[in-house]
């Protein structure tokens, strides 16, 4: 029979156990005994109908599907009786269950789904090695040597990363673009969604101009057009026949809207120039390690052929996938880890709620077991129960998950990798779907060895009204909340040190003032590409430039304008650095080649940030002028080229001496080798971030040096009106002057708001866990002492009744609550010492086991406790002596 | 009931369904007759179970060792759930019942060596 036939078979058998009860009856009967009594000795002669049948039907085997959906009615119901707990339980399950979900789909997507590419563990990231741990970009002709020599890559390729004023599609734009060497997009495995890859003639020299567009650009700009061959975009001052669309997320290298054959940019044959990316692909069967030692090989033959001529000492070969988490990995791990704790004190929550609501239910277990359920029957009901209460917390933190996931990319970083690729999705609804399992699995088992332990007849006969659980039981709850309160303590530590480096980070002054800063991104074409600008550019472009400086200084509300190669700190890593010769009388070089050969004498060489800047710009930001002169309008084009440096580089490069009157040639920057005389020095800032030391930077005169590709002309306003009024008025002289060039508004607050996303990401999650745990914990350890205090109110009366003031009464229940957040938070230290350790690298100016961190922490989380302790304390002092010995 | 019973009857369990399985081979009955034919004829030594016996009976039937059917008490005017060994059921009972020999045989040779050896 099958388990839809339950109904006719449970008659069937209710039909015989009577036919044979009521012969047993008749037999008695006629045995001579009284009818009443023949039928009390049939049914003890039977024992209980209710549990042969239950062990009958066990026989039939099928009722296990029967059974357990009794005991889901039966949960449902038990559930519904009590609103309280129940919703307490969900809720408590739910976040921490929604939370992880959330946190697991954003570490799916960035550390564990794959690459959106063909065989991504194929794919590796290539540097050049130097003697003291650098690792540039590749320099061309190491790079030819790399690609040619090698017999383990199916390809490498080179690429390199810049902005660039695009026009042509439905409007002017600066975007990121990626000119890129042959078999770029056969490397990742990658073809064009629409139109072609690059064709023979357009990757080499002096070929057929040819771009390809992202599938976003391609969206944006160019209307989603099928046909492309209408398209020709204008790029620093050449025109691109439009030749193919990626596919969406195809996001290589990031954030890059188009793609250009690097051929078009006139080959720059050097073994010190590190302009290139390279990314390569292994061939079949090749591992990593022999990709590296074979590079390796390569690299070290390279180096004895060129001696001191190359940078390199070796080869870098570094796995894609790890090559563009890089240090996001330690972050999402330190989320995971958090919210990992979050889930396990709302577990321990949930443990304590259903141990009391165990408590509550003594007696019905108690005549449950009477009754003739068996053990495994108890637990059975309990894992019914715990699966009620988790599935219903599953499916809610699913929803919370996916709704975090909608306000997660408010406050998710910018910069971190494979954002866009943060769903929901089969691995995410796995992960949650083990998760409850593993909750209801414990929790059930939990619930069902503590049930099972009761001692029946104790609980038959002492009644409802004693003591609702043993002290077993007290014991176990305390350790869970003391298991509560440590890991909340390692959270909130946790939270405390990256909130205190965010503090440090946001008070540590950038060298100037950057209230009230309007930014403005303001990009000309550059028509030498990365060659350097001949005079008559320069003059164009200064003239370009003031002219517009001008005009937006006659704004009123702008008290001042200037203007830079890029956006300081919050940009900072735009401006390009290199080595530059100290001349010392020498005569500069007459080449490039030439500076290449005196760059390796290192007594005669610094390493500076190259800034092009006007004299405006340091009265703007409010950078002293330390000693020396401004730049000034005597510094002509045809003039003496002047720079200005900043202190830390003349401590660093020029301790015992005066550097004011130096000559120098940073010609690597500009291609232009007219040397530069030192007239002045002005006052730190950290330019590459907030995070670093002061900056080495030379400052150039836009008016004598121009800006080329190496630079983001931008330029900084100093507001004193309201910014949206300013930057209108900016708009119409922008459109006014140059209708075609792409303009970016920002404030320097927001630009640093950018670069500081990824850490205040960090933090506010970090902190909205720790926050969560600290309630939880805090709800836990109230339970606690809440049910002590029920559990002692007789002891209490006695001890009131014998002369205990109040205040000892308080000290009785406030004891017992420190006595827990103290062993909570000593072990809570224990674990944070161990464990923020691996938090180090992403904390600023404090260490990881910061003192005052930890002590505060420590004392916030024993006030809470005690607060939590003080509401039933309250409670146990107001204990009438009477009424309280009258209990029982 | 005292508790020797309860315990000897425990022992037992795993031997009632050969105990039911050789007490049909006297042809069909009912459940209450089983039980009161075992208990009789171990002159009470063993007292049936209830909770015992109606599962055996189930599962014998799963097992497909008895087959069953209502039928009328040829002394009662009522339908009783009659219970008849099957043809795998006979078998079973061999199978059981040599089992059992071997085992009690077994049981034997460890308890009393000495009557063994004489």
């Amino acid at each position: 029979m099958k388990w839809w036939q339950n109904r006719k078979r449970n008659a069937d058998l209710e039909r015989e156990l009577r036919s044979d009860l009521e012969l047993e009856e008749e037999e008695q009967r006629e045995n001579g005994v009284s009818p009443e009594e023949a039928r009390y000795a049939a049914l003890r002669a039977f024992g209980n109908a209710t549990l042969i049948k239950e062990q009958t039907r066990e026989a039939w085997g099928w009722t296990r599907m029967e059974r357990l959906l009794q005991d889901f009615r039966y949960a449902l119901r038990q559930l519904g009786r009590s609103p309280g707990f129940a919703a307490g339980a969900i809720l408590t399950l739910a976040l921490g269950i929604g939370a992880s979900t959330s946190i697991f789909s954003v570490a799916d997507a960035v550390l564990i789904r794959p690459l959106p590419y063909l065989h991504p563990e194929q794919l590796v990231r290539v540097w050049e090695q130097m003697p003291n741990g650098h690792r540039p970009n590749m320099a061309e002709s190491n790079f030819e040597d790399f690609l040619t020599q090698n017999d383990t890559f199916a390809n490498l390729a080179a690429y390199n990363y810049g902005v660039a004023s695009v026009s042509g599609g439905t409007e002017p734009t600066r975007v990121h673009i990626s000119a890129v060497s042959p078999g770029f997009f056969t490397t990742l495995g990658v073809q064009p969604l629409r139109g072609r890859p690059f064709a023979a003639d357009e990757e080499r020299p002096h070929g057929t101009p040819a771009i390809i567009v992202s599938y976003g650009y391609w969206q944006r700009y160019l209307g989603s057009r099928e046909d492309l061959s209408k398209f020709h975009l204008d790029l620093e001052g050449g025109s691109y026949p439009v030749v193919g669309v990626m596919p969406p997320g195809f996001d290589f290298p990031s954030g890059a809207a188009a793609w250009i054959p690097r051929e078009l940019d006139p080959p720059t044959p050097s073994r010190t120039g590190h302009n290139w990316s390279v990314v390569g692909r292994v061939r079949d069967g090749v591992t990593v390690a022999q990709a590296r030692a074979n590079l390796s090989a390569i690299a070290l033959r390279i180096r004895h052929q060129y001696g001191t001529q190359v940078d390199l000492s070796n080869a870098v070969v570094v796995p894609l996938a790890d090559a563009i988490i890089g240090d996001v990995r330690t972050a999402l791990l330190t989320l995971l880890g958090a919210v990992g704790l979050l889930l396990l004190v709302a577990c321990a929550n949930a443990a304590g709620l259903l141990m009391a609501r165990i408590g509550v239910r003594r007696n019905e277990l108690a005549i449950r077991a009477a009754l003739g359920a068996g053990r495994g029957r108890l637990v059975q009901q309990f894992l019914a129960e715990s699966f009620v209460l988790t599935f219903a917390a599953g499916i809610l933190g699913i929803l919370i998950a996916a709704g975090g996931l909608r306000l997660l990319p408010a406050i998710l970083p910018m910069s971190l990798p494979r954002r866009e690729e943060i769903i929901i999705n089969p691995t995410v609804l796995l992960f949650a779907l083990s998760v409850i399992v593993a909750i209801t699995v414990a929790l059930g088992l939990f619930a069902a060895s503590r049930a099972g332990r009761r001692d029946l007849r104790g609980a038959l006969s002492s009644g409802p009204r004693s003591h609702p659980g043993s002290s077993a039981s007290q014991h176990l709850r305390s350790l869970l909340v003391v298991a509560e309160i440590a890991s909340t303590m390692v959270i909130l530590v946790g939270a405390g040190l990256l909130g205190r480096s965010f503090m440090r980070l946001i008070a540590t002054s950038p060298g100037f003032q950057e209230e009230s800063l309007i930014t403005i991104e303001f990009s000309p074409p550059i028509p030498q590409g990365q060659a350097g600008l001949d005079q008559t550019a320069i003059a164009r472009q200064a003239h370009l430039l003031d002219d517009v400086v001008a005009r937006l200084r006659t704004i009123p509300g702008v008290s001042s304008v200037g203007l830079a190669g890029a956006v300081p700190v919050a940009a900072g890593d735009n401006l390009p650095e290199g080595d530059f010769l100290i001349l010392n009388g020498r005569r500069p070089p007459a080449s490039m080649d030439e500076f290449g050969q005196m760059r390796r004498n290192n007594s005669e060489t610094g390493h500076a940030l190259y800034a092009v800047a006007g004299e405006d710009y340091f009265r703007t930001l409010g950078i002293p002028l330390i000693r020396g002169r401004m730049f000034s309008h005597h510094d002509a084009l045809g003039a003496v080229n002047v720079a200005l440096i900043s202190q830390a580089l003349a401590r660093q490069r020029w301790p015992d001496q005066d550097p004011i009157g130096q000559t120098i040639d940073f010609g690597n920057m500009d291609f232009n080798l007219e040397p530069l005389t030192i007239v002045g020095i002005v006052g730190d800032v950290r330019a590459r971030g907030l995070d670093g030391p002061p900056s080495s930077v030379i400052y150039v005169d836009y008016r004598q040096r121009g800006m080329n590709l190496n630079s983001t002309p931008t330029i900084l306003m100093r507001a004193t009106a309201p910014e949206g009024e300013i930057v209108s008025a900016a708009r119409g002289i922008f459109r006014d002057i140059a209708p075609d060039i792409p303009v970016k508004f920002s404030t320097f607050a927001a630009e640093m708001g950018g670069w500081l996303a990824q850490r205040r990401f960090l933090l506010l999650l970090v902190g909205l866990f720790a926050a969560a745990a600290l309630i939880l914990a805090a709800v836990g350890l109230y339970g606690v002492i809440a049910f002590f205090v029920t559990r002692r109110t007789q002891e209490i009366g006695i001890r009131m009744a014998i002369g205990a003031q109040r205040r000892d009464v308080l000290r009785l229940v406030l004891g017992e609550g420190a006595r827990l957040a103290v062993l909570g938070v000593v072990i809570g230290i224990a674990a944070s010492f161990a464990i923020t350790r691996l938090l180090s690298s992403l904390l600023f100016g404090i260490g990881a086991t910061d003192p005052l961190t930890f002590a505060g922490v420590a004392v916030l989380l024993s006030l809470i406790a005690l607060a939590a302790s003080y509401i039933p304390a309250r409670r146990a002092m107001r204990v009438d002596p009477v009424t309280a010995l009258r209990y029982e | 009931m005292d508790k020797l019973t309860q315990q000897r009857t425990g022992v037992l369990q795993g031997t009632l369904d050969m105990l039911i399985l050789r007490t049909l081979l006297y042809g069909p009955a009912h459940g209450h007759q089983i039980g009161k034919h075992i208990q009789r004829t171990t002159n009470d030594f063993l007292q049936m179970q209830h909770g015992s016996l109606y599962p055996a009976l189930h599962r014998l039937e799963k097992r497909g060792w008895v087959s069953t059917k209502w039928d009328m008490a040829p002394d009662r005017n009522r339908e009783f759930k009659y219970y008849r060994l099957t043809d795998r059921g006979k078998k079973q009972l061999v199978v059981e019942e040599s089992q059992w020999k071997q085992m009690a045989e077994a049981v034997a040779r460890v308890m009393w060596p000495a009557a063994e050896e004489s």
